[in-house]
């Protein structure tokens, strides 16, 4: 079983992120993770492995040189080997121009099964993993809670659905997004963290995947940041006082009809 | 490209989901603008009296109706949508950041080479520009973005964004008939949809979310009952998840449901950033505990300082009252 993982880097949720003067960019704090959903991508990869024992995991993320960090994360978790999609010159960040060169790497080094996670948790999009199976025209399962590999031409999904669940069979290849309860990913052993410090990880240029660089640069990009702004603040908090527990729920509940009009 | 808006309609139990009607008011705001049209596209099965009720709100409404569109999958209704966007040729296709839309927008948008933002919160009309408002890192960040001119645009939004105004247009009703042959590489086993009687949490106005200080899963039968009065949903912080006090689904926050109901009321929850990442976009927000420190209170508007347990009680009760009085 050949099978690929796509993961991203992305700022730690404790990381402070502020926004430069041009309002154009953010400068982020240098704390960064394997995004939190992609976690699950890996954990499944290696599980799949443990039963189809000569099956090989390969992980890649499209990024700076910074993202070898997290492709050794996936190393020392127990995958086989990784790649960095290297967007140096390259910076962007439409999906539909990621999901490209995810798909190009894929058709190259063929696969019979891809797993990522379910959305990355910096931009909250969805967006690559349905488009990149579009692009190799697979099918996709979105949001998986269990999978279960048959065998190299099958496998059968339990995903997420508005308000229930279903169980689909789909036919290898096919990609897949994970999402929390699939299963624990694993912390990765000292051995593993020694291996993947050693491991090379060698960077790609995307554009030796056979895509043009015009249909990739920034100016290919469909979408355009204007400007960055901070949330809005909240007025600080209203602590709603009284002598008794009944008395503090008249007095909010008053608030919250007359002031905040929330009933 | 076209200054017209098409949006996605999502239906449940027979119904058409808030969200959508919340997009097809946003949708005829911007029509109105641009003196274009404004398109609903509703799909399924036996869904002429709810295409019926969408003539109000726009100026055409299509219907495809067929037996083998009665469940959503992405392979049929986005051949069908795929279909009806290269006819009709919107310049701004909405749908909604719900488990559907987030399953078919992009791969839709991937099939039409498109241009697409996904869970953004706004909009805001400038001029000829139509600027999407849309949150990143968990909202700490708002971005403006603007899609390329001339490109099909796919923007999801993220349910509880726009208000519903009710209009009394009396849009065209077409009857669109399109081949949609189901991708025979996925077949579908059984579908599970007992929990599609709950509103959706995403879709919620209202959801009281539990924290650790509800000391265990039976506590949480008086959210249960509050909820109901209130027509909304009990959310979960993580740490109940993972202690299985609650489903997955009820999460709130970072690894769970971004939710933005109108009222939010937090109980014996401290607030980790996980959690506030997920629901910081809520309207009012609320909360109870007994620790004055608990960092909830740095995002809630109301906060009441006391044991959950004596609050609860009271709550459910004048709750109930003004429910009745409206």
């Amino acid at each position: 079983m050949n099978i690929i993982v796509f993961i991203k880097q992305v700022a730690d949720t404790e990381a402070r992120i502020l926004i430069k003067s041009d309002k154009k960019s953010l400068e982020i704090e240098n704390k960064y993770n394997m995004n939190f959903f992609d976690e699950f991508a890996v954990e499944e990869a290696i599980r799949i492995k443990e039963k189809f024992k000569d099956s090989l995991i390969t992980v890649c993320t499209y990024g700076t040189k910074k993202a070898i960090e997290a492709l050794r994360t996936a190393i020392a978790m127990g995958v086989d080997r990784a790649f960095l999609l290297d967007n140096t010159n390259l910076d962007n960040d439409d999906p539909l121009i990621i999901a490209k060169i995810l798909s190009s790497f894929a058709k190259k080094e063929g696969f019979d099964l891809i797993l990522c996670g379910r959305q990355a948790i910096d931009d909250e999009n969805a967006n690559v993993g349905a488009m990149v199976a579009e692009f190799l025209n697979i099918p996709h399962i979105s949001a998986i809670l269990k999978l279960e590999v048959i065998d190299d031409k099958k496998v059968k999904a339990e995903s997420e659905l508005e308000g229930g669940r279903e169980v689909i069979e789909a036919q290898l290849p096919a990609l897949f997004t994970t999402q929390k309860g699939l299963n624990e990913p694993r912390v990765p052993l000292i051995t593993g963290v020694m291996k993947a410090m050693k491991a090379v990880i060698p960077a790609i240029d995307p554009c030796s995947l056979g895509i043009v660089k015009e249909d990739i640069d920034t100016k290919a990009s469909k979408i355009t940041v204007l400007s960055y702004e901070p949330p809005q603040s909240r007025p600080p908090v209203k602590v709603i006082d009284g002598e008794t527990p009944e008395e503090k729920v008249k007095s909010l509940v008053k608030a919250l009809k007359e002031e905040a009009k929330a009933l | 490209m076209s200054k017209d808006v098409l949006v996605f309609i999502e239906c449940k139990e027979g119904t058409v989901r808030k969200a959508s009607l919340e997009l097809l008011s946003k949708g005829k705001e911007i029509t109105e603008k641009f003196s274009s049209y404004l398109y609903a596209v509703v799909i399924g099965y036996q869904i002429k009296g709810i295409a019926e009720g969408l003539k109000s709100f726009s100026d055409k409404v299509i219907a495809v109706d067929n037996e083998s569109l009665k469940d959503y999958r992405w392979d049929t209704y986005m051949t069908v949508l795929e279909q009806l966007i290269k006819k009709y040729t919107p310049g701004m296709v909405f749908g909604a950041s719900t488990i559907t839309g987030k399953d078919m927008f992009p791969r839709l948008a991937a099939r039409l080479n498109g241009a697409i933002i996904s869970d953004a919160v706004g909009i805001d009309l400038d001029g000829e520009n139509v600027r999407i408002k849309k949150p990143l890192f968990g909202g700490k960040i708002i971005s403006w973005v603007v899609c390329k001119p001339g490109s099909t645009s796919l923007i999801s939004f993220r349910p509880n964004s726009f208000s519903i105004e009710k209009r009394s247009l009396n849009g065209e009703l077409i009857e669109e008939t399109v081949e949609a042959p189901r991708d025979s590489r996925l077949n579908i086993l059984s579908i599970d949809k007992s929990g599609s009687k709950k509103v959706d949490i995403q879709e919620a106005d209202f959801i009281i979310c539990g924290g650790r200080g509800m000391k265990g899963p039976e506590n949480f039968q008086i959210l249960e009952e509050i909820a109901d009065i209130m027509g909304g949903r009990v959310g979960a912080s993580r740490a109940v998840v993972d202690s299985k006090w609650r489903e997955y689904d009820d999460q709130v926050g970072k690894s769970g449901k971004t939710v933005s109901p109108k009222l939010y009321i937090g109980c014996g929850v401290s607030g980790a950033l996980h959690h506030t990442m997920g629901m910081d976009t809520s309207k009012v927000i609320v909360a109870i505990n007994k620790d004055p420190n608990a960092p909830i209170f740095q995002y809630a508007d109301y906060g009441i300082v006391d044991d959950l347990f004596n609050i609860l009680p009271f709550l459910k009760e004048e709750l109930k009252r003004a429910k009745e009085e409206i």
